[in-house]
């Protein structure tokens, strides 16, 4: 069943035909992102491929050039403020508005502007990441800056989160505990999380749909299930100067020195797959699983150059 | 009870769980009217998806192995032994996962079978405990 209506229900966030382009390099093209409820979507991608753009569209800090963005069905460019209040946000850079305040001081704001601002989960958050009060937002490091987004995201609770790069300059304790606090804050209330990563890995057992950002598209969209049941390992034993078929959309293609046996990530139902290949002339040896990430990287070849 | 994920292993992740729990009933880990994690706990601890917990302890609900008492959390069933049915769910699995393997290796079921007494052998020979625990585990199983 396809979606192709924007506001259907179900969906947290949904984009249709999102274009948006920096002078002539093109930011996001045609993306039709689809977010179901309560799920938590990785967005992946390489530096520049989209994510932060993304995220800032569905906030509204930046208008796209053509196409639409909802979330829980409102209009991000007109709905912007209901949007904003539904919403938990860590950007992928700190702008510092408020860089002459105490944590303290940022804090209490950000509690009188969220009206379900829970100040109980707050001082949990703030004790569980270490966020030190009387220090100014302007004076923070990358992972303390990191560390005070997350408690502001995070403490009132909002049906979604948009996480740019949420672990970025945490050291590995904090990373680690930063996924932990983010995994019991989905198990007390039903939220949706779009998040994205440098580091797939990290979120190998939280995530359970994967999108794939190459060069402003969306490449690969599907519940993470999909993902790994579809994009599998192949060691192969095969004839001399057989090439894999183009269709399987082969990528990591490994030859053993004599040529006859290869190892490559191959794309479609394993069934299916194999079939082809006996087709082929190749005997399939052993199909392996791929973690997260591996099976996302199936979906950006490495750049020929 | 501890559990960990391996992302590799083909099984889903809530099933690694719920055989991690018939494990554990089985080596007495975890024993009649036990209290388990909370969904909660266990998904902070592994860095889990909530839902992948819930979907093991359902399962494990539904098989009456654990069940839950309103506002206290779950518990493993107070009538479970590490009975035969557990143990056979467990060995299956694993059968399963050999069988497949041998297969995708073009090796036949019987020189499968025949290799793993080989094996269990030698590693009995060389100190290691597995055959004799199992088979203990077996005779407390009966008893």
């Amino acid at each position: 069943m396809t979606h192709t209506d924007p506001r259907d229900g179900g969906y947290a966030v949904a984009t249709h035909g999102l274009s948006k382009r920096y002078g002539r390099e093109s930011a996001l093209e045609r993306v039709d992102l689809r977010v179901p409820e309560e799920a938590v979507y990785v967005l992946v991608g390489v530096n520049g491929a989209g994510k932060s753009t993304l995220f800032k569209v569905l906030m509204n800090l930046e208008r796209p050039d053509a196409g639409t963005a909802e979330v829980f069905g409102l209009d991000t460019g007109s709905a912007g403020p209901e949007v904003r209040v539904q919403v938990g946000y860590v950007p992928e850079r700190q702008d510092a508005p408020y860089r002459s305040m105490t944590c303290a001081r940022l804090l209490q704001h950000a509690a009188a502007f969220y009206p379900d601002w829970d100040h109980a989960y707050a001082d949990h958050l703030i004790r569980a990441l270490g966020v030190r009060l009387e220090r100014r937002v302007g004076g923070l490091s990358k992972g303390e800056t990191r560390r005070l987004q997350l408690v502001l995201a995070l403490a009132y609770r909002p049906a979604l989160l948009l996480l740019d790069e949420p672990t970025e300059g945490l050291d590995p304790v904090v990373r680690r505990r930063a996924l932990a606090l983010l995994a019991e804050h989905l198990a007390d209330a039903p939220t949706t999380v779009l998040i994205s990563t440098h580091h797939i890995d990290e979120l190998e057992s939280l995530a359970d749909h994967v999108g794939v950002l190459r060069d402003g598209r969306l490449v690969a969209q599907m519940p993470r299930e999909e993902l790994q049941r579809t994009v599998r390992s192949y060691w192969l034993e095969v004839p001399d100067g057989w090439e894999a078929p183009v269709e399987l959309q082969p990528t990591g293609l490994q030859r053993s020195s004599a040529g006859r046996d290869v190892r490559c990530t191959l794309v479609g139902e394993e069934r299916d797959v194999s079939q082809r290949l006996a087709a082929a002339g190749a005997r399939v040896r052993q199909v392996t699983k791929l973690a997260l990430e591996d099976a996302a990287l199936a979906f950006l070849p490495e750049d020929p150059s | 009870m501890l559990v960990t994920l391996d992302p590799r292993d083909d099984r889903p992740l809530y099933v690694q769980i719920v055989d991690q729990v018939r494990r554990a009933l089985l080596d007495g880990t975890l024993r009649a009217e036990d209290p388990l994690p909370s969904v909660r706990e266990l998904a902070g601890q592994l860095v889990v998806n909530p839902r992948t917990v819930s979907q093991a302890y359902r399962e494990l609900e539904g098989e009456g192995v654990i069940y839950v008492r309103r506002g206290q959390g779950t518990f493993v069933a107070p009538t479970i032994h590490p009975d035969r049915r557990e143990r056979r769910a467990l060995v299956r699995g694993v059968a399963e996962r050999a069988v497949v393997e041998a297969r995708r290796n073009g090796l036949g079921v019987p020189e499968l079978i025949t290799m793993i007494w080989e094996v269990a052998a030698e590693d009995e020979g060389a100190g290691s405990p597995p055959v004799s625990a199992v088979i203990r585990g077996e005779e407390e199983g009966a008893a």
